[in-house]
């Protein structure tokens, strides 16, 4: 049987989900609501851990999704449940019939300006992962000015009860070591610390990135969380952190600060969502079956779901859940 | 082995015969007291911190590892101003906390 | 004794009626001799001073026999109040004036002890031994009626009292419901004896009144008595310093457990949060149940809208500080690094020896909160004024939530401190971005010379005296009176003039003495996170009302409380008149 199948997402869960069911013998359609695929993927520079340039990435994923059916600048403004599966209302007005949707939503980044304590958008010399990310795409910030020292802060909107997201978002330490690494090699003569509270190193070649990031970077790493940032007379950033190893709360200038954002579930898409009848667990994100053998499941018929809109997750992680998911719709389609 | 004498005393923690009864009962009130992830937060906002070596961090930790004389010496610093406890990521009510240690 | 005008069934009532009586003299005598010296000596004067002895006059027929403020928050509960409390008070005084009028008494001539002690019963039995005039027959009747009416609006507030506007009334124990149900059913069989002559009726109706007040003295119903009192200490000028000893004492007994703080508090958003109201405060000081009360003094937010709605005037607030004070915490500060603290700040130039006209002291929740600091040096940059940051640092603490766990000694060490540092200064201003401290530099501080303002007040003078432009935009906003600003100085007006010369100002459900408490305050130590964030829900529910664009605040703790839970942009007034500064 040769079916429609509805991915919400052009990200990395979408594309790939895709893929492989084109290879399934399906008809994938994806919505994207922007007016290029790759998702946020495609706006990284270089990935952990092994300085892999996501533009690879992102362009062969690009050639393997070739003949899916991509509708751009779209997005589904009603859905409704029949007996042949769904319908979508697209907001061009267009309509399609779907067998099965695949929700690859991903994740909205955490909006700094929430923790007002670190001063983003308030001191200019204070940046976001994701804009460190950009500057190192393109070589251009005006924030970014041949700075001596350099901060960055883990766990920003994460593990945090004040923002209400108590969870870890899994690829910040990780991302924070790599990105710590790649200033090391734009601004040499640059000392850049890391403030962390654990380093979870928790794949293949991350915990061989972080003994670089000591041995060949000279990244120092302090263990507490920055807790106050303020702006000295010369516009410089002057932190406060506890030095919990030593003991003793620390002061620190800096030139740059950069924040690594959380993931956050992407909230744009709570109203199809709900008119689906899936509902968020109590971090936010979407609820799956089952947190073994049922991952890509969510507790409606037909409804699946992949990626970082049930979870943080890594590129590898996700890529992985949308093959799987391909499967489960495959199975699902001819009721196996 | 114990051969009757020695240079010094052991500085180990003796986790074997620490007296954890404040703790303890600490934990009763105060559940989330558990719940510490040791990120220093509250030590690198106290207004107290600024001047002295008051530290909740520590505090937590002289109580878990039996030094309850100095946990008590250094809560004498405290202003109570709650700053702490507006920090903590894991919504641990320190102030109460404080409170409670020298209640 | 004449047989003709007495009866055994007026026993009861006589015996309940001297039992109350000695107890509630043996009361005021005690609270009267548990007053500091200066404190009843103040007392005595104020019972002879013009001017209180009219608002003791006034107050004690306004507010006991009529409650005018129970009429200006629910006017059915005014109108259940005061028919019974003035009917009751009517049926006794015209009883007791038939008493003279009526004489002699249907032929019988009853002279010295004998005369007195008829006097006691008589007008409240009269209808068993006489007949009255028409008049009088009429006037009694009618008060009689009016009570019955409210105690009918009572039994309907027992059982739906949302239909008399009330979401939660007060849970009574035992006793509680025992003399409420001899209140309610004293009426109906006076009526019922009165209009029957049933001798049954008599009995029951004498007994119900001697239960009603041999249970009086151990019951909230004792407020009847206690409040006159109370008026009087008040009036006085009188301050809680003890939890239960002479002015708390007659402020614990004046509680008439209505349950009118109980909606008004913050904390009401469920129901067992709704067990650390005020009502439930007193009566657990006045059961001694200490431990308890001292819980509720710990949990309670401070946030002062009980005194507001209070009926009876209660300071519960500062009982509950009293409360905290007799606590035996083992904090005694030891602050003299605080010696340190000031040749340092002189050292590293903080504090300025340039004389600067303001001082500006953001205080330590500020630091979290630095766009709120980022406005206010822009805001002093347009204006043109000298000013001075004093604590950029990080500096003393102002001394409020010392305060605030009844450390008072404690809390003089820090404010000598920064006093100290502030006239050193010689500024001739001082502005505060944090309620917190605006109250305790306020209520505490000797800054003689220095006036003091929050920011909403100095931003407002700095743009009626053309010192600073601002544009209006067409943002809508809500503001959110903090309480240690609107409540505690009435600081309600010169924000809100502010936000409506930079945009529109929507209306909140609740507003200015009314507003919610955000759920940050510092006041609790016992909330947890969770509780507190289901008041900040209610909170800003409540500012949500009109559908704003914006909540705007005026204190860092609420922007910080509200930042977490609201679905809309929250900013501090600073930061919205520096987006409409003109360039």
């Amino acid at each position: 049987m040769k079916e429609n199948i509805l991915i919400i997402g052009g990200g990395a869960a979408g594309m790939e989900a895709a893929t492989q069911l084109q290879k399934l013998g399906q008809t994938p359609i994806i919505i994207e609501k922007s007016n290029a695929l790759g998702g946020h993927v495609a706006q990284w520079d270089r990935l952990f851990p092994a300085f892999h340039p996501a533009k690879d990435v992102v362009e062969q994923m690009l050639a393997n999704v070739k003949g899916v059916d991509v509708r751009m600048n779209t997005e589904v403004a009603d859905i409704q449940r029949n007996e042949n599966g769904f319908k979508a209302v697209l907001s061009d007005n267009t309509t399609i019939d779907a067998k099965a949707v695949v929700l690859a939503t991903g994740f909205d980044l955490f909006n700094a300006e929430r923790k007002q304590e670190y001063g983003y958008g308030i001191y200019n010399n204070v940046i976001t992962s994701l804009e460190l990310e950009k500057f190192f795409r393109t070589g251009k910030d005006e924030r970014i000015n041949n700075p001596k020292k350099i901060g960055f802060v883990h766990c920003v909107g994460a593990r945090d009860v004040k923002v209400c997201n108590t969870y870890c978002s899994k690829v910040c330490c990780t991302t924070a070591l790599k990105q710590a690494c790649e200033m090391k090699e734009v601004f040499p003569d640059a000392e850049v610390y890391t403030f962390y509270m654990d380093l979870r190193m928790f794949g293949p070649g991350y915990e061989d990135l972080y003994l670089r990031t000591q041995k060949d970077f000279d990244v120092k790493c302090v263990r507490g969380r920055v807790c106050e940032v303020s702006e000295d007379m010369d516009g410089r950033l002057v932190i406060k952190a506890e030095d919990t190893l030593f003991g003793k709360p620390l002061k620190m200038t800096l030139d740059l600060l950069v924040l690594m954002c959380s993931m956050e579930k992407n909230k744009s898409i709570d109203a199809i969502q709900q008119k689906l009848g899936v509902a968020n667990n109590s971090d936010g994100f979407m609820q799956i079956k089952d947190t073994y053998l049922g991952m890509n499941d969510t507790a409606k018929d037909g409804v699946f779901v992949a990626g970082t809109c049930t979870a943080p997750k890594s590129l590898p992680d996700t890529i992985a859940e949308a093959r799987s998911v391909a499967v489960e719709v495959f199975n699902y389609i001819n009721n196996r | 082995m114990d051969f009757g004498f020695c240079l010094s005393p052991s500085s180990h923690v003796k986790m074997d015969s620490v007296d954890l009864t404040t703790f303890n009962s600490l934990k009763e009130t105060n559940p989330d007291i558990n719940t510490c992830i040791a990120c220093g937060s509250c030590t690198a906002t106290c207004t107290a911190g600024n001047f002295t070596e008051m530290s909740f961090r520590r505090i937590l930790l002289m109580l878990q590892r039996g030094k309850e004389e100095q946990a008590k010496k250094m809560i004498q610093k405290c202003m109570l101003c709650g700053k702490c406890t507006l920090v903590c990521p894991r919504g641990i009510n320190i102030r109460k906390i404080l409170l409670d240690i020298t209640r | 004794m004449n047989q003709y005008i007495f009866h055994p069934f007026v026993l009861p009532f006589v015996l309940g009626m001297a039992f109350v009586l000695t107890y509630c003299l043996v009361g005021l005598l005690r609270i009267i001799a548990q007053l500091p010296k200066d404190d009843r000596k103040q007392f005595w004067r104020s019972l002879v001073t013009p001017k209180t002895a009219w608002a003791n006059i006034r107050d004690l027929f306004g507010d006991c026999l009529f409650h005018v403020k129970i009429w200006k928050r629910n006017p059915i509960l005014g109108y259940m109040h005061s028919s019974i409390a003035f009917g009751w008070f009517m049926l006794i005084a015209i009883g007791h004036v038939m008493l003279f009028t009526l004489k002699p008494l249907e032929g019988v001539d009853v002279q010295g002890f004998e005369r007195t002690f008829t006097n006691c019963y008589y007008p409240i039995f009269y209808k068993h031994f006489a007949t009255e005039t028409p008049v009088f027959a009429f006037l009694m009747d009618f008060f009689l009626i009016v009570i019955i009416t409210g105690i009918f609006i009572a039994v309907v507030k027992k059982i739906y009292s949302g239909m008399v506007g009330v979401k939660r009334v007060t849970k009574f124990g035992f006793a509680d419901n025992m003399i409420r149900f001899a209140l309610w059913t004293i009426f109906p069989f006076r009526l019922v004896a009165e209009k029957t002559n049933i001798m049954a009726f008599w009995w029951l109706y004498s007994i119900d009144l001697m239960i009603f007040m041999c249970l009086l003295p151990f019951t909230r119903y004792m407020h009847i008595p206690t409040e006159a009192l109370f008026i009087l200490l008040r009036h006085a000028g009188l301050k809680a310093r003890e939890p239960r000893k002479g002015f708390a004492l007659a402020q614990i007994y004046s509680c008439p457990s209505c349950g009118l703080c109980i909606d008004a508090c913050p904390m009401s958003v469920n129901d067992k949060m709704s067990d650390n109201t005020s009502a439930y405060f007193m009566k657990k000081l006045r059961n001694k149940d200490s431990e308890e009360a001292q819980r509720i003094a710990e949990t309670c937010l401070m946030c002062g809208k009980c005194v507001m709605v209070c009926p009876v005037s209660i300071e519960s607030c500062d009982i509950k500080f009293s409360q905290r004070a007799a606590t035996p915490y083992n904090i005694n500060s030891d602050h003299s690094y605080l010696d340190v603290i000031s040749t340092e700040a002189q050292r590293s130039g903080e504090i300025s020896v340039n004389n600067p006209h303001v001082l500006y002291f953001a205080g330590c929740m500020t630091q979290l909160t630095p766009k709120i600091m980022r406005a206010m040096k822009q805001i002093m940059e347009a204006a043109g004024e000298d000013y001075e940051f004093i604590d950029k640092d990080g500096g003393i603490c102002c001394g409020r939530p010392m305060l605030l766990s009844g450390k008072t000694a404690e809390a003089k060490a820090m404010i000598e401190k920064n006093t100290e540092l502030i006239k050193k200064s010689g500024a001739k201003k001082l502005v505060l971005s944090c309620p917190i401290c605006y109250k305790v530099f306020k209520e505490e501080y000797h800054l003689e010379g220095i006036e003091i303002q929050h920011h909403t007040q100095y931003i407002d003078e700095l743009i009626k005296s053309g010192k600073l432009q601002v544009d209006k935009g067409d943002v809508n906003y809500v503001y959110h009176d903090p309480c240690e600003l609107g409540r505690a100085f009435g600081v309600y007006d010169e924000p809100r003039e502010v936000i409506e010369s930079v945009g529109n100002l929507r209306k909140a459900k609740s507003e200015k003495e009314l507003s919610i408490c955000c759920g940050g305050s510092l006041g609790s130590f016992n909330l947890t996170q969770q509780e507190r964030d289901e008041i900040t829900e209610n909170s800003v529910n409540d500012l949500m009302f009109n559908h704003p664009d914006e909540i705007v605040t005026a204190c860092p703790l609420c922007l910080k409380t509200f930042a977490r839970k609201s679905p809309v942009q929250v900013q501090d007034i600073a930061e919205i008149v520096c987006e409409k500064l003109k360039k």
